[in-house]
């Protein structure tokens, strides 16, 4: 278990310098010079040189390199950002919350859905329930979540006016003078987000779920449970579904990851100043210390969430031995 | 090692006509470990020290129980695996370290027959093409030719020329052994390796295809290795029989002698665990029931392999000093400080040990 | 009355390309202490009759007739409800894969418990602790700390005494075994055998046993039933059938196999495959195969009749008593000759 533990920890920071170096090396491709841009208007060789360096891009990149790394490892800082000079914890720190919510309530959103509707199907095949359930994986996959929430917060938002039509809440202590506050108006405020961004992955989990339970049906140990003389349900929830929702687990903390990246489209409709957001914003403004704060982030947010998937993988499945 | 010098083929009288030799073949998987560098902890011995021979035209029959290392033996042998240790001779020609491409024109001499016609036949391809693919690949003749071929080939082995272009899975398990079969034949190879040809079918079609085996070998001059767990099979079809336990050789014979005269208390076990299919015998048979299971070859026991499970087995002689394969006389070999005195044997009798006088 | 008996049992299953009858017409009845045989080769509907009678077949697309009586209720068609007190209590079932028979992910107490606690009004310590003494039954060694071990963690053989121990736990008047042995090496076989043999003597229970091993049967079997092809081709006593066997088929099986206290040239080959049920021969199903087979076999289905000298030997078959009193003479010579 220690051995496991050390073992995944070395290769996350190994997964981790990986990332930051792609990064710094794209943006050292990418033919554009973040000093002009902080110049603004009044471009003069002197204030591009001193713009230089100010924010240290008259050195040479793996001096840069070094001094992100020190700063990370020594201070916990991720730096100033290039296009405001806000440090980028805080930045984070204020945006972080907001994707959180969306992924993780998403998650749950997609669960919920997913999980009855792929087991009613896969008990009743080729019924009418089993058919529409198809109908709507094929839906949720062919459709974008752009075009989803828009419908979404016109139809629900605009012409029913039961929801918000977009914006966040922060559930606990709002800042001064924001809107609106309190778990219940966040919770309002992030349904239909939650709903857009959990389609796609509920129509994909809802045909997986209703695979591995069909399959699972047809196992032999499924067979001694009834041999045994167990009534459906029982054989249902203690023989079929831990087994069938393994590799379910598996595939939840990929597509968390996964979610991670995808949520700047929810984010981006609702208008949430979330991670997605965020990212897109410094990447058109050539902002490389935001961009470069908020993949660290975002890789050690996936490092830690892929980790304890596995953990909770060994916990319910006896024959993974974690060595 | 001791092993060697008194193996079959160096007190065989009549060498030259052996088309494999095999000796104290040994391959070991590796246990690895480590938090990112892989070091090796431990190996799975599965087949440790083997040595024997084939004849021109023989059968030589290889039975064990799941794990014993028969079937990694034979992957060894072909070369599938690169053996750990050892040498192979086909032919008079050490094989052992050949390469890739040396390996290749040696390749059509030796074909593998395998235990499932259900996973070992591309289900995409056409019957004729994986008859053909062995003559293709060696550049046996022209295209007509190669057809003409393997038409031929499916007659011999009771297929019509017909089912040329169908697939696999428009056959039954018996039919698409004979499939396996035919593309075994289909370079003329003069050794064929029989992994559980059989164990997949029923026993009518079991019957068809060891009589098919049988006839094509009186046609043909083919010589066989046959493994298999159903003593009864090996016993239909072998000359000679070689009994393996986790990773070893532990008795060699011809069929006569292992099965009218075992030597080695595991040979003798498994021969009595055999069902008679004769109400009357049966009941009355009282078979050596082993205690336990085949130890794991991660860790396998010290000395005799097999003494933790031995009727036989004597404190601090089993467990110190491992048995060499000893003569019996007539190329007869077991593995045993306390070979059995005769056959049949009660498990009583399997007990008690009359106390040889090399041992005290 | 038989403690179970089973008449003209059918069981068809509706697919894609039509009805596979699997299982057409078959009888027979276990008594207690008794062990039937059924022997076959794949396809020949040995387990779906076994299936058919715990009601375990999937309920969609499965049409099941005739009667399947325990004790005098008819398990076809009884409630599912009480049908569910039978199974693992009064009838209990193991498996061939003793591999894949056991749930991964649950402790084999706890399994063993589930089958105590489905059917016994006990608490789940009183369940742990009947597992605890059946596992021991069984001859698992160190039983009490394999309560809490996972199926992986069990050989092969160890993981079929654990599916033994289940089945018994409930102390069943009917076993019906499937093909227990196939899975297993032959010294495991012979432990499982033994261990059931004696298991037997204790509990008293009535055996049916699937095989398509001919010495397993023979050396278990009180009684025998071959089938082919969904049908009961011929049943009797062990000793009967394999001292004479009355249908050539059964003279087949037995000449197919290669066997320890013979020697032979040539095996006894039946010629050709088991057929499709989707859509089975006309007449006597095994007439494609058969190197007797004479016009009235194309036409008419041999029904299943008594043979002269034993009235509890049937065999379905058109042959007259003189070629098959030849014949399984010359089987039992090994001088068969080898149909090809």
């Amino acid at each position: 278990m220690i051995r496991y533990l050390i073992r995944r920890l070395l290769w996350a920071v190994v997964l981790f310098v990986a990332i930051t170096i792609i990064t710094y090396i794209i943006f050292f491709m990418i033919p554009t010079d973040p000093a002009r841009k902080a110049c603004g208007q009044l471009v003069t060789p002197a204030c591009v040189k001193s713009a230089r360096h100010y924010l240290g891009l008259d050195r040479p990149v793996y001096i840069q390199y070094y001094k992100f790394l020190e700063r990370l490892v020594v201070h916990q800082s991720l730096g100033r950002s290039f296009a405001n000079r806000q440090n980028i914890n805080s930045i984070i720190g204020r945006a972080a919350p907001i994707t959180a919510s969306l992924v993780f309530g998403g998650a749950v959103t997609w669960l919920l859905l997913a999980i009855p509707i792929g087991i009613l199907s896969a008990l009743r095949p080729r019924t009418l329930l089993d058919r529409s359930a198809m109908v709507f994986v094929l839906v949720g996959i062919s459709a974008h979540p752009v075009w989803i929430g828009l419908i979404f917060s016109w139809f629900f938002g605009y012409k029913l006016g039961i929801t918000p039509i977009a914006g966040y809440c922060e559930a606990f202590s709002p800042p001064q003078g924001a809107a609106c506050g309190g778990v219940v108006q966040w919770f309002y405020h992030m349904i239909l987000p939650w709903i857009t961004f959990a389609i796609l992955f509920a129509a994909l989990y809802v045909r997986m779920i209703r695979a591995n339970v069909m399959e699972t049906l047809n196992e032999d140990y499924v067979r001694t449970a009834r041999a045994k003389g167990a009534p459906e349900s029982r054989v249902m929830f203690k023989h079929v579904l831990r087994n069938a929702m393994l590799p379910v687990v598996t595939m939840l903390g990929m597509d968390i990851a996964l979610g991670l990246g995808g949520a700047v489209f929810t984010e981006s409709v609702y208008s949430l100043h979330g991670l997605g957001q965020t990212l897109v914003q410094s990447l058109s403004g050539d902002d490389l210390p935001t961009t470069q704060g908020i993949v660290v982030f975002g890789t050690l947010a996936i490092i830690v969430f892929n980790l304890i998937v596995d953990l909770l993988y060994a916990f319910i499945d006896p024959r993974i031995r974690l060595t | 090692m001791s092993q060697t010098e008194t193996a079959p083929m160096t007190t065989d009288g009549r060498r030259g006509d052996e088309l494999l030799v095999v000796e104290d073949l040994q391959k070991h998987f590796p246990v690895t470990r480590g938090v990112i560098f892989q070091k090796q902890i431990a190996a799975v011995k599965a087949v440790d020290g083997v040595s024997f021979t084939v004849r021109q035209g023989e059968t030589l029959g290889v039975v064990g129980e799941s794990g014993c290392g028969k079937s990694t033996m034979a992957r060894c042998v072909m070369r599938l695996l690169e053996p750990t240790g050892g040498r192979i001779v086909f032919e008079g020609r050490d094989i052992t370290k050949l390469s890739r491409t040396d390996m290749r024109p040696l390749r059509r001499e030796m074909m593998m027959v395998f235990q499932d016609p259900y996973a070992s036949l591309n289900p995409r391809k056409r019957v004729g093409f994986i008859v053909a693919e062995a003559l293709e690949v060696h550049k046996l003749g022209t295209e007509a030719e190669t057809k003409r071929r393997v038409q031929e080939l499916l007659e011999v082995v009771g297929l019509s020329p017909e089912h040329y272009n169908r697939f696999p899975h428009e056959f039954s398990g018996g039919q698409r052994q004979r499939i396996g079969v035919a593309r075994a034949l289909a370079v003329n190879p003069k050794l064929i390796v029989c992994d559980e040809p059989v164990s997949a079918l029923d026993v009518s079609v079991q019957a068809q295809i060891l009589n098919l085996l049988k006839d094509l070998q009186r046609d043909f001059g083919l010589t066989y290795v046959f493994i298999a767990h159903d003593l009864n099979v090996v016993r239909h079809i072998s000359d000679r029989v070689m009994v393996m336990y986790l990773g070893h050789a532990v008795e060699i014979a011809t069929r006569q002698q292992l099965y009218s005269d075992p030597k080695h208390p595991y040979t003798g076990a498994l021969l009595s665990a055999v069902p008679i299919p004769d109400p009357r015998a049966g009941r009355e048979r009282q078979p050596i029931v082993l205690e336990g299971d085949v130890p794991s070859p991660i860790n396998p026991p010290n000395a005799c392999w097999f003494h933790p499970r031995c009727p036989r087995f004597r404190e601090g002689h089993c467990d110190v000093e491992t048995p060499p394969l000893r003569p019996f006389g007539d190329g007869h070999f077991a593995a045993c400080h306390y070979p059995l005195e005769r056959w049949p044997m009660t498990a009583d009798e399997m007990r008690t040990v009359r106390e040889p006088a090399a041992a005290s | 009355m038989a403690l179970l008996d089973v008449k003209d049992l059918k069981t068809y299953f509706r697919t894609d390309d039509g009805i596979v009858k699997a299982v057409d017409g078959v009888s027979f009845s276990v008594e207690k202490g008794q062990t039937l045989g059924i022997v076959g080769e794949s396809g020949s509907g040995k387990s779906v009759t076994c299936l058919t009678i715990m009601g375990l077949n999937p309920k969609k697309n499965t049409i099941s007739s005739g009667e399947a009586r325990f004790k005098d209720e008819d398990l076809l068609h009884m409630s599912p409800r009480r049908l569910r007190q039978i199974r693992g209590n009064d009838i209990a079932m193991i498996f061939q894969d003793p591999m894949t028979s056991l749930n991964p992910v649950h402790k084999i107490g706890d399994q063993l418990a589930e089958a105590v606690l489905l059917h016994q009004d006990v608490t789940k310590k009183q369940a742990k602790t009947q597992a605890l003494e059946l596992l021991k039954a069984v001859g698992i060694p160190r039983a009490e700390r394999r309560l809490g071990d996972y199926p992986h963690q069990f050989s092969g053989g160890m993981r079929q005494r654990v599916m033994i121990a289940m089945a018994l736990v409930n102390d069943p008047d009917v076993l019906i075994a499937d093909e227990p042995t196939t899975a297993l090496d032959v010294t495991t076989q012979a432990q499982i055998l033994t261990l059931m043999n004696n298991l037997q003597k204790d509990f008293d229970s009535a055996i049916i046993i699937i095989t398509h091993d001919l010495g397993v049967v023979a050396e278990t079997a009180d009684d025998v039933v071959v089938m082919y092809a969904a049908e009961v081709v011929e049943q009797g006593s062990v000793d009967s059938i394999f001292r004479r066997p009355h249908m050539p088929y059964t003279w087949g099986l037995l000449g197919s196999l290669p066997r320890l206290d013979t020697d032979l040239e040539r095996l006894v080959q039946i010629k050709g495959q088991p057929p499709s049920l989707l859509n089975p021969p006309q007449g006597c199903r095994f007439h494609p195969r058969c190197p007797y087979v004479m016009d009235i076999c194309k036409k008419e289905d041999p029904p299943l009749k008594p043979v002269t000298d034993d009235p509890a030997h049937l065999a379905a078959c058109h042959l007259d008593e003189e070629t098959k009193d030849r014949e399984a003479q010359k089987l039992i010579e090994g001088t068969l000759a080898a149909a090809s």
